[in-house]
């Protein structure tokens, strides 16, 4: 039996983002301009009414601004005694007179004021919350939040279980969106809740040493294939996102996408032990009376109401249950254990195509399969490294929260590259008679399976074919053991037209490291072949060179700069482990073995992440 | 010429969105056009509503409902 949760929340955010920009074009700024005051407020209203009248309760998140009108503090606790919702509160929303007259900075974004400010900001929102509620809040959050900014919340005010912690894959794509002017550079994270490391918010906790002590949970539930190639702000549980994107019928103002996506949100229970998981937060710029770009008012209004409309109807037929942020921390702490995974195979809802994806997120790793591209890893993030990473003013990441990469394909390439160099990729080539065929141009499907600790994706057969019409027909196996941080890849040769012919199979990893489309310093990384003869050591100076060693235990790169190491190795013996550093015009590393293979024949790998100190 | 301002609705410009990019146009009314501050795209607002149903042309399954395998 599946369970689905959503967690609804509305904040009243008496300056919405947007707001002042779009509806008070041409007009000088103010923020206490009473007519925007009042419109942000009744929107707040109106979102609250759209919830309640569909049966759904609500998790409030009081902003700073609203804090100081007694309007908003009044309803908020007039709806917790009659609907339940719970009052919480946000550090979104933070602009308001009364803030910028304290802190005389236009800055918004709580994880990127210096940590003085932090503390300061936080200490000020909490005691004003605790003033006007008498108690503090369970839950808070914002688009994101920094290790350090949590750990600091759960130090000075223990009551606080759950957070909005990260909006997934916002990084670079949202910047290049807005103009590159939009500086939530957040990619990495995990898109379904988990509980993140004192280390690194992006990071879930392994164990309960490495417990921040909260609950985390994004900000919207993402299209999981369509957020990692576009703009994510037009793919999520976030109706205006929805239209943003345009996926409606401008006639019948229908848009079945945004149900295809939490139906495909639901459908993931059965990758995750029977639980799935929504998110629905959309602050009140997104409704504002002036429209939205293209979209009138009356469509932003209908498109939320159907988005609760529907979620009220899920409920009725007894298919979702809708908690408050703080009770679904309680739920997911009796639900989840820390090593457990989180996994979806998701499928595209958008362009009509088949093409799917398989997302995997643990304490140590972040991994994405294409199978679009024979299986391939097209995403990496190293979470074994479990990496400090301060974020805003006064750190070496003013802006850049992003959990790195070792690969990511659409920043660094993936299989296809322009001319020359390579991009980063974990995949496999079929080589045989001087031709190599690339798994990543065999197109298949997945079929995810549990067993034990395993969860295992079993790809259908693909065909490689070569120009003196031997054909090789090859199974793809890859298996994430819980709590190993290591991937286990499996090729099966399940049939050749020529069962005496042979076949070599090179396993390789490219992979560089960092958030943004462009290259980091690789001079500090060491690539070593370990061997019975004497290791081989290449520090990297993008010299082009390659070292080898048959019968290599291990093929490996340190990364010192990301504090990570990854590393190879193959269950076959004899085999030819490698290492290539690249050169400037393809600041890459790889990683790889060579195999002979025959008919009938397997080669294992493992690709290991571990903290290099 | 006055300076340009914001339209009946707030259009982006459908060039920049085909290349995900959000770009506020502007209007100048005595060309009845708006116009586009990033790239060289303007047009009235029937050649924008066209545009932006161009942009649609990959969203191949934007009005299909499509059925999971929901274990509830």
């Amino acid at each position: 039996m599946n369970e689905f949760i959503v967690n609804i929340i509305h904040r009243p955010e008496m300056v919405p983002e947007y707001a002042e920009k779009v509806t008070g074009h041409g007009k000088a700024e103010d923020l206490g301009r009473k007519a925007l005051l009042r419109e942000s407020l009744d929107i707040f209203l109106t979102q609250q009414e759209c919830a309640h009248k569909n049966g759904l309760k609500t998790t409030i998140q009081m902003t700073y601004a609203s804090l100081f009108n007694d309007e908003a503090v009044q309803t908020a606790k007039e709806h917790h005694e009659k609907y339940g919702d719970e009052i919480a509160l946000s550090l979104l929303g933070l602009p308001c007179k009364e803030f910028r007259d304290k802190y005389k900075t236009k800055d918004f974004c709580i994880w990127m004021f210096s940590m003085d400010d932090k503390k300061a900001i936080v200490r000020d929102v909490f005691e004003k919350f605790y003033e006007k509620f008498g108690f503090y809040p369970e839950s808070t959050g914002s688009y994101y939040m920094d290790a350090d900014l949590i750990n600091f919340i759960k130090a000075e005010y223990p009551s606080v279980k759950c957070a909005v912690a990260t909006c997934w894959e916002e990084g670079p794509k949202a910047y290049h969106t807005c103009n590159n002017s939009w500086y939530t550079f957040m990619d990495g994270g995990p898109w379904a809740p988990w509980i993140p490391s004192r280390a690194n918010t992006h990071a879930p906790a392994a164990n309960a040493d490495e417990d921040s002590g909260i609950v985390a949970i994004p900000h919207l539930s993402r299209d999981l294939l369509a957020c990692y190639d576009g703009n994510g702000s037009n793919f999520g549980t976030h109706p205006q996102n929805v239209l943003r994107g345009m996926i409606y019928d401008t006639k019948t103002w229908e848009y079945p996408y945004l149900y295809n996506l939490i139906d495909q949100y639901r459908s993931l229970g059965k990758y995750n032990n029977g639980y799935a998981y929504n998110m629905m937060f959309v602050g009140p710029g997104w409704m504002n009376k002036m429209g939205r770009w293209e979209q009138p008012y009356e469509l932003l209004l209908k498109s939320y109401n159907d988005g609760c409309a529907y979620y009220g109807k899920l409920k009725k037929e007894g298919k979702l249950k809708d908690l408050t942020m703080a009770e679904f921390a309680d739920y997911y702490r009796q639900k989840k254990t820390y090593t457990e995974p989180e996994c979806a195979l998701w499928s595209d809802i958008l362009y009509g195509s088949d093409k799917q994806l398989f997302w995997y997120t643990d304490p140590y790793m972040r991994a994405c399969v294409n199978m679009d591209q024979g299986g391939a890893v097209v995403d990496l993030r190293p979470y074994a490294a479990k990496l400090e990473w301060p974020v805003g003013i006064g750190t070496k990441h003013v802006y850049d929260a992003s959990y790195p990469f070792l690969i990511q394909e659409k920043y660094r390439a993936g299989y296809f590259t322009h001319y020359a160099g390579e991009g980063t990729v974990r995949s496999a080539k079929i080589i045989h008679g001087g031709e190599e065929v690339d798994l990543c141009l065999c197109r298949t499907k997945a079929h995810f399976s549990q067993s034990g600790r395993d969860r295992v994706l079993t790809l259908d057969p693909v065909e490689a074919e070569f120009s003196d019409g031997l054909t090789v027909k090859i199974q793809s196996v890859i298996t994430f053991t819980e709590g190993s941080s290591e991937i286990k890849f499996e090729r099966r040769i399940v049939d050749m037209s020529d069962p005496t012919a042979d076949v070599t199979v090179r396993e390789y990893m490219v992979g560089c490291y960092g958030t943004t489309e462009y290259s980091e310093d690789m001079t500090p990384l060491t690539l070593k072949v370990s061997a019975e003869g004497g290791d081989k050591v290449i520090p990297y100076k993008y010299k082009c060179r390659t070292e080898s060693a048959v019968g290599a235990s291990e093929v490996s790169c340190n990364i010192p700069p990301i504090k990570t190491r990854v590393s190879m190795r193959c269950g076959n013996g004899g085999a030819l482990g490698y290492v290539s550093e690249g050169y400037a015009f393809s600041p890459m590393f790889t990683l790889g073995y060579e195999i002979k293979v025959c008919d009938k024949e397997d080669v294992v790998t493992w690709l290991k992440l571990e903290r290099a100190d | 010429m006055a300076q340009a301002g914001k339209g009946r609705l707030n259009y982006r410009c459908p060039s920049c969105f085909m290349r995900d990019i959000d770009m506020d146009m502007f209007y100048d009314k005595e060309k009845d056009e708006y116009y586009c501050l990033r790239c060289q795209y303007r047009g009235n607002e029937k050649d924008v509503l066209e545009k932006n149903e161009m942009a649609r042309f990959r969203y191949g399954a934007m009005a299909k409902r499509i059925k999971f395998d929901v274990d509830d």
